[in-house]
Parts: structure tokens; sequence; C-alpha cells
């Protein structure tokens, strides 16, 4: 039984690890320009199609280019990181074409919420239309040399379930270090706290935004890749489910605080993977449930900030 | 090519626009329309092909009398439902509240997924028709539309509706001024779910069939696009925007694979070409002039 | 039996965190007086009268409207009440129209249906009118009918400090708090504010309570005054006996600023 409990748990965990993942990548650039950036989710599908597609893995685009791939084939520790990468810069793409034009213009918040909604649809479509809709495993290779299970307190968990976790949890904490310790990485905070101040201090507020993207779209593309290698990616649409779990997370956690990204993640995980399997069709929805219940509860989240409004 | 069944659909696009647009009038940011809208078809369809008293046929049909019925359960049932949940949802503030109400979509749409009696996956299909074409839906949906325009257009010249601007301006400055701003916010939004679900049960009967992806997240900020980018300051906006962005993907067609991509590009850029969308509320003023011009020159 | 006061505060404590903004807080406001409220920045003005106007709850204390409590009732409970305020940095309807602003404040006086308004009924349309004149009658006496029409965001910055008092006036209070009404006025604006004030006391049978920066004023408009510094009532009475008060004197200059 306890074997049972704890390999639900480090499932759960594992996927929680994913959510926090997304929920720290939205709360980056919320944390500097205030918004949301709902184009989040299809960065997270487009991570886990890099990442497949730099390791050789064949793609069919609706039968238009059957059994096309790569002419090489990158191991996967190297796929994922450069997938997520290149998503990085894609996010960065997103930043230049949808939120410039209208911080520019100092547009109000909620103009950037469409305009990100329609840069995932592009991307997300662009996606179908070069890869198809259809549903891709990740080559067998990609693990190759791990054994395919672990044994740990007397439990066989999936060691792509431990990859999982050891990897979000090695994202986790680089970003929290360099957060915390480097220049570059307090600087970002300090645009966070209090943009004026920050820029009256030298700091290249518009720098640090787009640094703010581009690690955003790297944690989800990472997430994607992940998902992609533990699961398999059903379809260029997988992003989207994780994208609102992450925001739900997100929220859950307080908006714009790194900690309650994760300690949300790894909640909203650990609940789902205890959900027993009868009602596995109603997991979708507990993510949810649980968001809506601490809202009312405490509305700024479980870490967040109150907003004080000046009367 | 813009045949009678994308009307209804570009007519249904337009009171789903309206019906994200009432809570925003008021200044809430709410993107529950979806789940109403998912409440009210899916108490049309598991009605009509459940309930024999309402006289669906064996081949298909169905009396007009039972299917307005229906639009008006729909509408009550969303408007219960939004009763019951806006008391405790609009207490949230600004993106708190959006994603609540994200959240409520969810919830809706999984549990119509993993209800009994509501088709799982598949859903509901086989839905009777009270009419034999298409043709015949554009009188109710625009029967609909043009009741919702009345009400919204009737609200800017009551006391609640100069209430809903008013807490859209300044929530606290309204409530200081002696609104009570909950029964405020809470009226739009039932009216709004109320408009949403009387929709569901039309396009419930129009679409023939029903499940749960009728109401999802990516429907909601779609139709909020609607509002943003047909312009947010009037009921016309909306209504604009529901029409153009619905035919947008059908129109498309022509260009192939590549139209949803074009389709994502014209939301992706609305907002910086059009910042107040397209009935801006200087087109309002030209407009409101116009119409008073009208009114005093003498009719030949 | 002598009447209760208008407004009372008891012992009004307010904590925002580890800060104390206000520490028991005591005084009462007669019916028909112009109530003075000064103090260095900083003192709590501005908080007192959120918690009275409903906007923030105290910590501990109570507020009383004729001798019954009315501690922690939301802001338009209170209004209906008879209590209006302005606020210190203005918040206008920027989107609507002056008269809009009004109309708005006028929502109550008559009422309307909604049923009614939908039909367009006679009823709606009696009471539309009565509010329209009512807010005519306001526009001219504030000096705001020729702006009628205009965006409130679009005026101008004393126009749009008058529309601010017409819009508390128009809910038709009997108290009427005034948040620094004088800021950004130059002195013969300032003039012309002290004698509106007293023409509307007259007019509207209004009590009032003010909170001014430029203690002058307030020194030749209030009836009694009370001196806040540090959260802390350090002097109740008429501006006089204010003036001469010696914790008066030291709060104003330990500040830096000038003796009242």
């Amino acid at each position: 039984m306890i074997e049972a409990l704890l390999q639900t748990l480090l499932n759960g965990a594992a996927s929680g690890g994913v959510y926090a993942l997304v929920a720290l990548g939205y709360t980056l650039v919320f944390s500097v320009l205030g918004v949301i950036n709902f184009a989040l989710g299809a960065l997270f599908s487009l991570g886990g199609y890099l990442t497949y597609l730099l390791m050789g893995g064949p793609i069919s685009a609706n039968g238009g280019l059957p059994g096309w791939g790569l002419p090489f084939g990158l191991p996967f520790p190297l796929a994922l990181l450069l997938g997520a990468a290149l998503t990085g810069i894609a996010s960065l793409g997103v930043e230049r074409l949808a939120f410039a034009p209208l911080r520019r213009r100092n547009a109000e918040p909620l103009l950037y919420l469409i305009t990100s909604l329609g840069a995932g649809l592009v991307l997300v479509n662009l996606l179908q239309m070069l890869m198809g809709a259809e549903g891709y495993a990740f080559p067998a290779t990609a693990l190759a040399g791990l054994p395919d299970a672990v044994v740990l307190g007397g439990a066989r968990i999936r060691s792509v379930q431990v990859l999982l976790l050891a990897v979000c949890a090695a994202a986790v904490i680089a970003l929290t270090l360099w957060l915390e310790r480097s220049r570059s990485g307090r600087a970002l905070k300090a645009v966070a706290e209090d943009a004026t101040t920050a820029r009256l201090l030298g700091i290249n507020s518009d720098a640090m935004l787009r640094l703010a993207f581009l690690l955003s779209g790297a944690l989800a593309g990472l997430g994607g890749g992940l998902i992609g290698v533990s699961i398999s990616l059903p379809g260029p649409y997988v992003g989207i489910g994780y994208g609102l779990k992450g925001l739900a997370v997100l929220v859950l956690g307080g908006l714009g605080s790194v900690p309650g990204a994760i300690a949300g993640g790894l909640l909203m995980g650990l609940a789902e993977a205890l959900v027993p399997g009868e009602a596995s069709g109603w997991r979708d929805a507990l993510a949810f449930a649980i968001l809506f219940a601490v809202l009312l509860l405490r509305p700024t989240g479980l870490l967040g900030r109150r907003l004080l409004e000046k009367v | 090519m813009i045949d009678n069944g994308l009307l209804v659909q570009m007519l249904i696009g337009a009171l789903l626009g309206v019906s994200v647009y009432l809570p925003l009038a008021a200044g809430q940011l709410s993107l529950a329309t979806p789940a109403f809208y998912a409440v009210g078809g899916t108490l049309a369809a598991l009605l009509s092909t459940t309930w024999p008293a309402l006289g669906a046929d064996a081949d298909g049909s169905f009396p007009l009398a039972s299917f307005l019925l229906e639009l008006l359960l729909g509408g009550l049932l969303a408007g219960v439902l939004a009763l019951l949940v806006g008391r405790l949802v609009l207490r949230l503030q600004g993106i708190y509240l959006a994603i609540a109400t994200i959240a409520l979509v969810e919830i809706v749409r999984v549990a119509i997924l993993n209800l009994p009696f509501t088709g799982g996956a598949i859903g509901i299909f086989g839905i009777p028709q009270p009419f034999p074409t298409a043709v015949g839906y554009l009188l109710p949906a625009l029967g609909l539309l043009a009741l919702a325009g009345w009400v919204c257009q009737r609200l800017e010249v009551m006391p609640l509706g100069r209430a809903m601007a008013a807490i859209r301006n300044d929530e606290l400055a309204a409530s200081c001024m002696g609104i009570d701003t909950t029964r405020v916010k809470l009226t739009a939004f039932v009216l709004s779910a109320v408009l949403a679900g009387s929709t569901g049960a039309l396009a419930a009967h129009f679409l023939n069939t029903w499940n749960a992806r009728q109401g999802s997240f990516d429907t909601a900020v779609t139709m909020l696009a609607f509002v943003i980018l047909g312009g947010s300051r009037s009921w016309l906006g909306p209504v604009l925007g529901g029409l153009l962005l619905t035919a947008l993907p059908e129109l498309l067609r022509p260009v192939g694979d590549g139209r949803l991509v074009l389709f994502g590009l014209v939301i992706l850029l609305g907002p910086s070409v059009f910042p107040q969308g397209l009935i801006t509320p200087g087109l309002l003023e030209r407009l409101g002039r116009l119409g008073e011009r009208a009114e005093r020159e003498p009719q030949p | 039996m002598t009447m209760p006061p208008l407004l009372e505060v008891q012992d009004l404590t307010c904590h925002f965190g580890g800060l104390v903004a206000l520490d028991r807080v005591s005084f009462a406001v007669q019916p028909g007086e112009i109530f003075g409220l000064i103090g260095p920045n900083g003192a709590g003005k501005t908080t007192l009268f959120n918690l009275i106007s409903g906007v923030t709850t105290p910590t501990a204390g109570a507020v009383l409207w004729r001798g019954a409590p009315i501690t922690g009732l939301p802001p338009h409970r209170l209004n209906r009440l008879g209590l209006a305020r302005t606020f210190q940095n203005l918040r206008l309807f920027d989107g609507m129209t002056v008269l809009e602003n009004l109309l708005v404040a006028l929502q109550r006086r008559p009422r309307s249906g909604a049923l009614a308004g939908l039909l367009a009924s006679n009823s709606h349309h009696q009471a539309e009118r009565q509010r329209q004149e009512t807010a005519w009658q306001l526009l001219e006496e504030l000096a705001l009918g020729n702006l009628a029409e205009r965006e409130a965001g679009t005026l101008a910055y004393g126009d749009r400090r008058r529309l601010e008092m017409a819009r508390a006036l128009a809910t038709g209070p009997e108290l009427l708090l005034l948040d620094e009404p004088a800021a950004g006025l130059n002195p013969s604006e300032k003039d012309d504010l002290c004698q509106l004030i007293v023409a509307l006391r007259q007019r509207h049978q209004l009590t009032l309570m003010i909170i001014e920066h430029h203690v002058p004023l307030l020194m030749r408009l209030c009836d009694r005054m009370a001196v806040l510094d540090f959260g802390v009532r350090i002097a109740l009475g008429s501006p006089e006996q204010v003036r001469r008060d010696p914790m008066v004197i030291e709060a104003y200059l330990g500040t830096g600023g000038a003796a009242p």
C-alpha cells in the first residue's frame, strides 16, 4: 500500500512540477508587465514538438510529408534544452509582434489578453499546418540507457517520472537562484517591484522584459518536451490544457509569487494524482474546483499579496 | 460563401458577443458565457431527446412551441445558475474574476463530459429540428438578438444602465453614490447568463448535436475578442465583432489550411490596429448626432 | 431631551498591518455645523473619512449616526442614510458626461423600477424628468451648466472639483464630507469655494465635515475643528481655541510647517 501511495505521490509531484514550470512562465511576464501571456500554452506545445523534431522524430503533416524528419537526431537531453531555448526565442517573437505594439500605445490590459490569444492561435495552427493534428510518441531511444523503472523505498516508479521531477526541480532551483543571486536576475526582480525606480537606477527595463519573455517561453517549452517524452504529444492543442492548469496554479499560488507558483503546482499535481482511477474523468475539473474554492476564501491566492487600493 | 447556415452561426456569434459584453458594461471581466451557453444547450438537447411530452417526432421534427419553451427554459436555468454562483464570484476583482469564471467554464465542461446522461465525449446527437432548413432559424435568432439589443439600448437611458457604467468607471465612487454595486453586477451577470443559455438552446437544435466541447475556454476568449475587436462601448460592437469574426474562418476557407493562422493573425493584430474596436466611442457619437439631426429635420 | 449629534466617532482605531493609522479618536459633529479636520501629512485624516464613509472598516471603535451604530456598513448603505463624500484624488466617472455623472447620483431621487425603464413606461419618464430637472438645478448652482454634455474626463481641474461636489450633493445628503476641496485652487478660487460652501450649507441644509491642508481657509469657515497628529486627536474646539493650543502649534512647527 505504501508503495502505491509513494508511486501516486511521485507521479503527482512530477506532473505538479510541470504545472509549476508553466505557472513560473506566467509569473515572470506577469511580474514585469502585469499582464498574463495567453500564448504560453501554445509555446508549451511548440517546445514539445521542437524537442521531438530535434531528436530526429519523423512527422507526417496529415500525410503531406510522410516520414520526414531532421537529418540528425540529438540525444534527448540536448534536444530538450535546445527545444526549450528555441521556444524561448519564439516567445521573444510573440513579444515583438503582439505585446510591443500595444505597449507603445499604453494599451489597456484587456487588449494584451486578446492579442496574446491571437498569438497562441497563430502558433497552434501553424503547428497543426506543419505537423498535422495526429499524435506523436517520442522515439524509444529517448531514454536509452535509463532503466524502465527504478525501485525507491520498495515502490516501482517509472524512471521517466523521476526524470521529470528531477528536471523540474533543477529548473526551478536554477531559476530561483538566478533571481536571487545574479545581477540580471535581481535586475529583473527590481523591475518587477517598481519599474520606474529600476529605470532610475539604470536598469534597462525593456531588456528585462524581453528576458522575462525569453525565460518564460523556455520554461514552457521545457514543460512541453518533458510531457512529450513522458506521455506523448497528442496534438498541437496539448499545451492549451497545460496552459489553463498553469493559469489555475498561477492564481492559486498568488499572482507574481515565485514560491506560490511552485507550491501551487505541487499542490495541484498531488491533488490530481490522489483522484482515484474511477473518477479520472473528473480529474481535469479538480484543478479548477480547487482554484475556485481558494479564490472564494482568499481572493488573492495562497501567497499573493493583498491588493491595497489607494483612496 | 455566406449561406443561411453561416448566417445563423454568425447571429449566434453576435448573441454570445452581447452576452460577454453585458458584465463588461458593468466593469466585470467575466468569461463565464460558454458555461451558460453549454448549460442551455445541454438542457435543450436533453429535453428534446428524452421528454416525449415535448412532441419530438420519429422523423426528427419538433414543434415550434416546444422549441420556444426550450429557449425560455435554457435561459432560465442559466440564470438560476448565475444567481447562485454570481454572488460568490463577483466579490473578486479584475483578473481574479476572469480566472474564476474560466475555472467555472472548465468545471461545467468536465461535468457535462462526465455526467452519465449527457452522452460523454460524443454528446447528444439527433436533436430534433423545429425547422426543416437553416433559414427557419434565422427568425428566432434575429428575434433573440433584437430582444437583447432592445434591452441593451434601454439600459443606456435607465438608472440600472447608468449604474453599470458608473461601476465600470469607478466602482468605489459608484458605491459611495448609493449604488448597491453587488446587486447591479449580479444583475448584469444574470442577464448575460440568460442570453447565453437561450442562445445555447437555439444552437443545440440548429447544430443537431451537442457535446461538452461547445463550451470551452478557447470559445470564451474568442467571444471576448468579438467584444474587444468589435468595440466595447456599446452593444453594437460585440454584434459586429461576433458577425465578422464568426464569418471570417468560413470566408477564409479558399485559403486552405492556413486560414486559421490568418484568423489568429487578425486577433493578434486587431488590438493594435483597432485599440478601441471597430465601433469606437467617436463613431457612436457621430451616429448619435446623425440620429438627433434626423429627428429634428422635417420629414419630406 | 437633547438631540444626539448627527455623527459621532467613538474610540475609532485603525491598524494597517503594523501601522497605527488612527488611535482611539473620538468627537461628535452637530447638525448644521461646519466641522474641520486638520493635521500634518499622514495624520490619518483621509483614513478617518474612509472609516466614516464605509470604505474601510475600523479595527476598533464605533461610528454613530444620530446615536445609532453604523460601523462597518457598506458605502452605499451609508449614502442612503444621508452621508456623502468627495475624494481627495477626485473619483469622477470620467467616461461619462457631466450630466450623466449627476444622473447616476440621482438614481434614487426619485427611484424608478427596472421593468418600468425597460418598457419605457410613463412612470419611468416622469422620474427621468424629475431627475433631469434636479440635475440641471445643481449644474446651474455650481456653474457647470454649459459643460453638461462634456465628458467628465475632459474638464479643467477647477470644474472637475466642482463636479465632484455637485455629484455628492446630488445624492441628497445631510452630512457632506469634503476631502481637501481647496487643493490646487488659487487664492481667489479658494475664496469662491468658501462662499460656495456657506451657500450650499444654507440652501441644502447641510452639515459639513472638511479636511483641508490650507488651514486659514478652515479657520474662516469652520464652527469647530479637530486636529489629528499621528493618528491621535490632539485638539478639539473652536478655531480660536485650536489656534492657541500648544500641542497643535508644536505639531505643526515640529514638522517644519508654519503654525496655523
